[in-house]
């Protein structure tokens, strides 16, 4: 157990550093484009990224297996946002199907210091949230919709994301490499001859790839 | 909006807290987005360092009133030296949780003052692919003393090198070491 | 003990990274083409295990040993894998390759922003990676 809780125990780093930081990223995108449409979706980009490559992050500090159903992705969702970003959302508002839920924000650390001007009320500031959840669930094979619904920033009680599960993805089959899917020697691989049975594979893939 | 606000500055928060965490991976893979996006906008390494340094200057500007009012009893540093201890010492602790590493006076010009710093938090998942061997991502970092010292009334420029792991390099305007040695002779 | 060599593979089936230390026979195809085959070996051996498996598999395949060597394999719920070859007494390979996941993999790689996916060619990364599993007590 104590070996499970040090691996939870992350480095810290002030969060004023990420938010000004995250600031700093917007208000020079606001100067690179002049379409908030567009600010929107890179934020969005920026966000997936992220989460592509936190969900890695997050599963080997966690050590957790694929969810099997969306109340436990909710829940691991939860734990993500307290383990990075020191904040707890409140998980409601499910769907009767239990396929979609909210994740409703007391706090929201990224816009710490933040006030819309009026002619930028269009843009998404926390959009990296959504992409960030859609990228981490992708890369474990669930496909999500992500969205705000009520965003303090704009004047609403609470922050609100809602996040609706899709489909799940199939895990790919690689292209460029051949797979046998029928076993028809399965006695081999019973048998303690793991070995030659391999190398039975191994030569099939050799002949095939000889082929080509 | 004001109402908000005011119940989320981080000026309400007592002055010994001061400062909520986040993980480090976060920042990490944000700084990591940051350099990403400012590359695909730019075509040299010059200029993806000069954007890295904008953003740092951004931050920094943000940071100073910040730091001294919680730090500081409000009040700001006038004499050079203890301006750059506060930087190496206290902005250092608050923004990467350790302070850096070494300041050092060069040599052979009165006006340029070097920070040392080993293991950069912003370089240090950043392996650079040697065709572009200049790059230091820490020129945010760079940016961001840049704007701390400048708007402090201690105009200068500060560039990040690879020495020593990274070393930024200050240099102050003219009128600032002189400003200081009269301060000195009172 | 021994470790010989590393593959890491996407979730796609490429190549991310290979690493060799102590192998004394070489395959005599290119490394593109003996990665192909280890990887076509291991998703067939991997549905193959699911599919025959008696109970519910959780985890599914894990290693093979033959007498000269035993092949272990790791796969995160991301779908990295990660598969490396020992001596037939290593033990704890597992947990090993848990920490080579989360100490170099997730660290020095995904973190680095100059990594776009495909295969790694990060020397901070190389080194980390060669430092860990020299100093590993199955090296």
């Amino acid at each position: 157990m104590a070996r499970q809780s040090s691996r939870l125990e992350s480095k810290k780093v002030n969060s004023e550093l990420l938010t000004l930081t995250y600031g700093a990223l917007v208000s020079q995108m606001l100067r690179d484009f002049e379409n908030l449409e567009e600010v929107n979706k890179q934020l969005e980009r920026i966000g997936y990224n992220m989460g592509v490559r936190l969900i890695e992050d997050f599963l080997s500090r966690t050590n957790s297996g694929r969810c099997l159903d969306m109340r436990e992705t909710a829940d691991k969702i939860q734990q993500a946002f307290k383990m990075y970003l020191n904040v707890q959302p409140t998980i409601s508002n499910w769907a009767a199907a239990t396929d979609e839920f909210s994740l409703i924000f007391d706090v929201n650390p990224l816009t710490e210091f933040v006030e819309l001007p009026a002619d930028v009320s269009n843009l998404r500031y926390s959009g990296i949230l959504c992409g960030c959840i859609r990228g981490a669930l992708e890369m474990v094979q669930l496909e999500v919709q992500c969205q705000f619904v009520q965003d303090q920033l704009k004047g609403d009680a609470s922050t609100e994301i809602r996040v609706k599960f899709i489909r799940r993805l199939q895990d790919a089959t690689p292209a460029g490499v051949l797979i046998i899917t029928s076993f028809v020697d399965v006695h081999l691989l019973i048998s303690r001859s793991v070995l030659l049975c391999l190398t039975l594979l191994a030569n099939t893939y050799a002949a095939i790839i000889a082929q080509i | 909006m004001s109402s908000q606000r005011a119940r989320t500055s981080i000026l309400d928060k007592p002055l010994s807290r001061g400062k909520g965490e986040v993980s480090l991976s976060c920042f990490a893979l944000l700084f990591s987005e940051v350099v990403q996006y400012s590359q695909s906008r730019v075509y040299t390494v010059p200029e993806l360092q000069n954007r890295l340094h904008e953003l740092g200057m951004d931050v920094g500007s943000r940071l100073i009133d910040l730091y001294f009012v919680r730090e500081q009893n409000s009040k700001r540093e006038t004499k050079l030296i203890n301006m750059l201890l506060f930087v190496k010492t206290t902005l250092w602790k608050c923004l990467f949780g350790k302070e850096a590493e070494k300041l050092e006076h060069a040599n052979d010009d009165d006006r340029t003052y070097y920070i040392i710093e080993k293991e950069p938090l912003v370089n240090k998942f950043i392996s650079v692919p040697k065709d572009k061997g200049s790059l230091n991502c820490a020129t945010f970092t760079a940016g961001l003393v840049e704007a701390v010292l400048t708007n402090c009334g201690f105009p200068c420029k500060v560039t990040a090198h690879w020495h020593k792991g990274t070393t930024y390099m200050v240099k102050f305007d003219d009128f600032v070491t002189n400003r200081d040695k009269q301060l000195g002779e009172k | 003990m021994t470790i010989y060599n590393l593959y890491i593979f996407d979730k796609y089936g490429t190549l991310l990274y290979y690493g060799e230390w102590n192998r004394i026979k070489q395959s005599g195809i290119t490394k593109e083409e003996e990665a192909k085959l280890m990887y076509g070996m291991l998703f067939s051996i991997k549905s193959f295990v699911n599919k025959i498996s008696p109970n519910d598999p959780k985890e599914g395949f894990l290693y093979y040993k033959t007498n000269k060597y035993a092949l272990h394999y790791y796969e995160t719920p991301s779908g990295i894998k990660f598969v490396i070859n020992t001596d037939t007494v290593s033990t704890s390979v597992k947990e090993f390759l848990q920490q080579y996941y989360s100490k170099i993999w997730v660290e020095y790689v995904v973190k680095n922003p100059l990594w776009n996916g495909t295969a790694v060619t990060s020397d901070l990364f190389k080194q980390k990676s060669d430092e860990f599993i020299k100093q590993s007590i199955m090296f």
